[in-house]
């Protein structure tokens, strides 16, 4: 970041009525994003709390079991339904996790040559491209990785002699995968340009070639830089919804096999929301009891880049 | 001494090495991520391009006089003289089935066209005219060959007769694909012959107005306050972590936010653009006080210095000379924000903007559907039809899409300053 | 430069405006209609014919399930709230009691027709011909073990269920607990299934609960996977996977018929005629709730009853059969239509 002196124009004068007005305007709208904030907590927060009056907090946070059947009609019993998060959470990691394992190194390569190899009309033709990639809305991708991806993952996969779920988490995973590219290569983009150019300098000057300074010099500089891009790239995996609505399943399943079903906290939000629903029962509250969750989960990865983000900042600056 | 610098060591060439496959692992990752961009869009348009064509039927009907009543020609049956002029154009079809077979080959809602027509001009009462109908989904599918022909027959939704009454219309020229103008200027319809995206679209364009109009003077004005007037205390780093937070929470929690305040706490109408360009605005938010704050950072302080120095007031000083040079910057960060709201699908879905818009709303107060939300409503659907409608509006949609970011770049080239 | 500042202004007095204006409610024009999945196709049919032939704006017909419609219905009488509620099950006391505490107490009630739920598969391999109990069987998470007691589903293949079946892989997509055709699905095929056994038959008077226990739970061990209320990409995996079953309403595969193939159940086919005589035995009935005291409040109502229950759009030959809703028998057909004329008030 480079820096021009910064003039504060906090003034000593008295000034103008209007003048003060404006200020004040200014100053309200910059409050409406922490109002945001406030609404978005207490909203969730409030309708939580009615659903952890019907059910506990720790059987939702470590219940192993998801099944929100609450009764459909007045006369059935014996299905109270099991509000276990756990099977979601998981569910949720796994998509994420394969999402990342083919966003980090597709993202992190592609950043390194933009950045250091690539000449200007390479830059000029790619970067845009990329950033189109970045600009399709996920319900398209969601559309692709069900109709074509899907199939193709269970063809090869039984011509192999897999079994494979017909919505694995690998589909949507990749699908999702791929929409993250785009943000983790920008994000690396900027921390790999912002190591100062002395520092390749003095790698190119012991006789390192260029992969060798990336590799030993300028990598590890930008390092927090780019751990910080992944984790706000992990976070925003976790939040997505579209992809896995349409192509990853209901079922709340526990695995590590990328070739079975999966759930995760956004598509069961949309299903509480958009399916059959019970007046205030427990089943329609979840939602936003998962709302809490994912909120709470995303906020923790984002402060924790921004700090690691910051303090690389310090650093160069 | 030569020797030295012609002659590489093992240990060298490794190095070398390892700098082409270093390169070429790059250029792979690019590769891989481009192909897949191509092969998704090209995939999607092949499926698509098929929506710009339907299928029209010539028939010509008898317009009965006695059936048709002048003083309340709106009211009439139209469907019963398609029907007549149908079962004249095919005689030998008598057994009932069959004739429910043939009336299946124009749109079921060809009625409409022939009222408007005679609606418009009553004099063609009493004539036989000839009229080009739309043709049902499963005649345009069969034209279009997505009907496997290799099942058997009575398991088809087009049986052999009803493909050899298509290869009579075909041989005598009654039968034509012509260029579907309807998909761009109607609303959604039930009926995948007749489905258009003009509603959604006109919804999109509402909300994101909505969503424009608060967001871009909320947005530059938190910007102008926080990059001109902040004091650096804790509570303007609590606000700017804030912000920094916001931009990075997931939409659909918005669109909860949006369910539980706008919709039953404040009782907005339901499924309207209004809605919908609210929850998308404070979506939007963060993203234009970015922006719009580094866009007020390059404006170098000798502007400030200047305006102060013959004696503007600190607002005079922002409003009359660093924030004009710093708009285009503020609306290229609009415009890409808004273009990320436009794709937006999740937090639409939790304010009941998933409904059936056939009418184009012409208010933010009307209920009205997006472009996104068409396409998952549509991919919803049971009518093979709509497959390649579905394509289509993605189309439309990323067209949209690359048309507003297109405008953001030139935006950014024309106004670009170097102080 | 003044003008500049004033353009600032003008936006910012802009964005006040609509935040005031928004509060406004207007009158409404049109009627608003939410509701089960399964009946929307048909709602929004009638809806887009209905703003075609009349004078009157086409209804906005919103699909959020049929618990959720006849919550939102419920919610109110005033002109926020939906006029018109669609759904896959009659309502329930509870619901009537939720409507009575808004001061809903006029709801008419509407029988539509029948849906049928199937069990299909792709063409490219064999249908099966099922009986309740081989379904039941294949799907519950407990199954008998022959000794008056209970063991968890064992089996693994359809001819582990029942001999006569061939030896595939028991592998099911259905809809979700979420789902109103799942519950009619678990209802009737399901618990029709289950008292094939008759002690779990006689179970159902001494211990109503676990009885219901038995019947109405999938297993979870893979063999069925829930596949979301998109039905239309269920229809797309079938294909994709020949091996494999879907359960979905008939009239997707009404629609797809030359790519899926219904497995017959107690011998029957899942047919129109069969479904709508009753024969065919996983089917269900299909309503709407419509509020009397929105009649004359909303422009509209009371023609769109009369549109949708008029022999062109739900007889045999209606246009609503085309789009796979199975009509009722002429004599029911006829008691409905007497009702909705009377705007006869729903009784239990």
């Amino acid at each position: 970041m480079s820096h021009v002196t910064k003039i504060n124009l906090t003034d000593t004068r008295p000034s103008h009525w209007p003048e003060r007005l404006i200020k004040a305007l200014l100053l309200a709208s910059s409050l409406v994003a922490v109002l945001v904030t406030v609404g978005i907590v207490f909203s969730l927060l409030f309708e939580a709390v009615r659903f952890f009056k019907i059910i506990p907090i720790q059987a939702f946070l470590f219940g192993l079991e998801w099944n929100p059947q609450t009764a459909i009609r007045a006369d059935q019993i014996g299905a109270k339904g099991e509000f276990g998060a756990v099977p979601l959470i998981t569910g949720t990691l796994l998509i994420s996790t394969i999402a990342m394992f083919v966003a980090t190194p597709l993202g992190l390569a592609s950043s390194i040559y933009l950045a250091e190899y690539a000449g200007p009309r390479t830059r000029a033709i790619v970067k845009p491209l990329l950033e189109l990639l970045a600009g399709i809305p996920t319900v398209v991708y969601g559309f692709f990785a069900a109709l074509m991806i899907a199939p193709l993952i269970r063809l090869t996969g039984t011509s192999l002699g897999l079994e494979v779920a017909s919505e694995s988490a690998l589909a949507a995973g990749l699908a999702m995968g791929v929409m993250i590219v785009p943000l983790i290569s920008s994000l690396s983009d900027d921390a790999i340009n912002a190591v100062p150019q002395s520092l390749r300098d003095a790698s190119y000057g012991l006789g390192a070639t260029q992969a060798e300074t990336i590799k030993k010099v300028v990598l590890p500089a930008a390092l927090p830089g780019i751990a910080g891009g992944l984790l706000l790239a992990t976070s925003t995996a976790i939040g997505e919804t579209m992809i896995v609505v349409m192509a990853a399943g209901l079922a709340a399943n526990i695995t590590a096999n990328p070739l079975e079903a999966v759930t995760t906290i956004t598509v069961q939000i949309v299903t509480l929301l958009t399916g059959d629903q019970e007046f205030d029962s427990a089943k329609t509250l979840s939602a936003f009891a998962l709302g809490l969750l994912l909120f709470t989960l995303t906020l923790l990865l984002n402060i924790a880049a921004q700090k690691i983000v910051n303090h690389y900042r310090e650093r160069y600056d | 001494m030569t020797d030295h610098f012609t002659k590489m060591t093992p240990e060298l060439k490794r190095r070398l090495r390892n700098e082409q496959w270093f390169q070429w692992m790059g250029r792979g990752a690019i590769f891989v991520a481009i192909a897949f961009l191509l092969v998704m869009v090209s995939t999607i348009a092949s499926m698509g391009v098929g929506a710009l064509r339907q299928t029209h039927i010539e028939l010509s009907v008898f317009l009965d006089p006695q059936k048709l009543d002048a003083t309340r020609l709106h009211d009439a049956d139209y469907g019963r003289l398609i029907k007549k002029a149908l079962r004249s154009r095919f005689a030998n079809v008598t057994k009932r089935r069959d004739k429910r077979k043939l009336y299946n080959l124009v749109s079921s809602q060809a009625e409409y066209t022939l009222r408007d027509l005679v609606v418009r001009s009553p004099s063609l009462r009493g004539q036989t005219i000839n009229i080009w109908f739309t043709a049902s989904d499963d005649v345009d599918m069969l034209i279009k060959g997505n009907i496997a022909s290799s099942t058997d027959e009575t398991q088809r939704r087009i049986d052999h007769r009803e493909a050899s009454w298509i290869n009579d219309l075909i041989s005598k020229g009654q039968l034509e694909s012509r260029f579907n103008s309807r998909f761009f200027w109607s609303g959604d319809s039930r009926e995948p012959e007749l489905a258009g995206i003009l509603s959604a679209f006109v919804g999109s364009l509402f909300s994101l107005l909505v969503c424009f109009g608060l967001s871009f003077p909320l947005g530059i004005f938190a910007a102008i306050y926080l990059e001109e007037f902040a004091p650096k205390n804790r509570w303007s780093a609590f606000i700017e972590v804030n912000i920094n937070n916001l931009a990075a929470v997931p939409s659909i929690v918005f669109g909860l936010l949006g369910l539980a305040v706008f919709l039953n706490a404040f009782g907005l109408p339901r499924s309207s653009p209004l809605v919908g360009g609210m929850v998308l605005a404070l979506m939007t938010l963060p993203t234009i006080i970015i922006a719009s704050r580094a866009a007020l950072r390059a404006v170098p302080p000798s502007i400030r210095e200047a305006a102060l120095g013959i004696g503007a007031s600190p607002i005079q000083t922002v409003f009359h000379h660093v924030a004009p040079l710093a708009l285009p910057g503020m609306l290229t960060g609009a415009i890409v924000g808004m273009a990320r709201a436009l794709g937006e699908t999740a937090p639409l879905l939790m304010i009941g903007m998933v409904a059936f818009v056939a009418d184009v709303p012409n208010s933010i107060f009307e209920p009205a559907t997006a472009l996104p939300v068409q396409i998952f409503l549509w991919a919803d659907s049971p009518e093979r039809a709509f497959l390649e409608k579905t394509s289509a509006a993605i189309i439309v949609l990323l067209c949209f899409l690359i048309v507003m970011n297109l405008a953001a770049i030139l935006l950014r080239r024309k106004f670009e300053q170097r102080y | 430069m003044l003008k500049m500042t004033s353009s600032f202004m003008a936006l910012a007095l802009g964005a006040g405006l609509f935040i005031t204006s928004a509060t406004m409610a207007s009158a409404r024009d049109r009627i608003r209609i939410v509701g089960s999945s399964t009946v929307f196709p048909f709602a929004t049919t009638v809806a887009e014919r209905f703003g075609k032939s009349t004078k009157f704006k086409t209804p906005i017909v919103e699909s959020t399930g049929s618990g959720g419609g006849l919550k939102l219905f419920c919610a109110g009488s005033g002109d926020q709230h939906p006029d018109i509620a669609n759904a896959s099950r009659r309502i329930k006391q509870s619901e009537i009691n939720r409507c009575a505490k808004n001061g809903i107490t006029d709801t008419i009630e509407v029988k539509i027709g029948y849906d049928g739920i199937v069990l299909a598969n792709s063409r490219r391999s064999k249908p099966l011909d099922l009986t309740l109990k081989d379904l039941f069987l294949a799907l519950a998470k407990n199954v008998p073990d022959g000794k008056g007691k209970t063991k968890p589903n064992p089996y693994k293949s359809w001819r582990d269920v029942n001999p006569a079946l061939p030896d595939i892989k028991i592998e099911i997509m259905g809809p979700p607990p979420t789902s109103g055709t799942r519950d009619a699905f678990v209802e009737l095929a399901m618990e029709g299934g289950c008292e094939a056994f008759p002690w779990i038959k006689s179970m159902k008077k001494t211990d109503q609960k676990s009885h219901k226990a038995l019947c109405h739970t999938i297993r979870s061990d893979g063999a069925f996977v829930e596949a979301g209320e998109n039905d239309n990409l269920i229809v797309q995996k079938l294909q994709a996977n020949p091996t494999a079953f879907g359960i979905f309403g008939f009239s997707y595969l009404d629609q797809n018929i030359d790519k899926i193939q219904g497995s017959t159940i107690n011998n029957i086919e899942p047919g129109f005629e069969n479904i709508s005589d009753g024969s065919y035995p996983v089917s269900r009935s299909l309503y709407f709730y419509v509020k009397k005291s929105r009649i004359g409040k909303v422009p509209g109502v009371k023609e769109y009853m009369a549109a949708f229950t008029s022999d062109k759009a739900w007889g045999p030959e209606g246009y609503l059969s085309d789009k796979g809703l199975i009509p009722m028998s002429d004599t029911e057909r006829k008691d409905w239509a007497a009702k909705v004329k009377n705007l006869e008030k729903l009784t239990m």
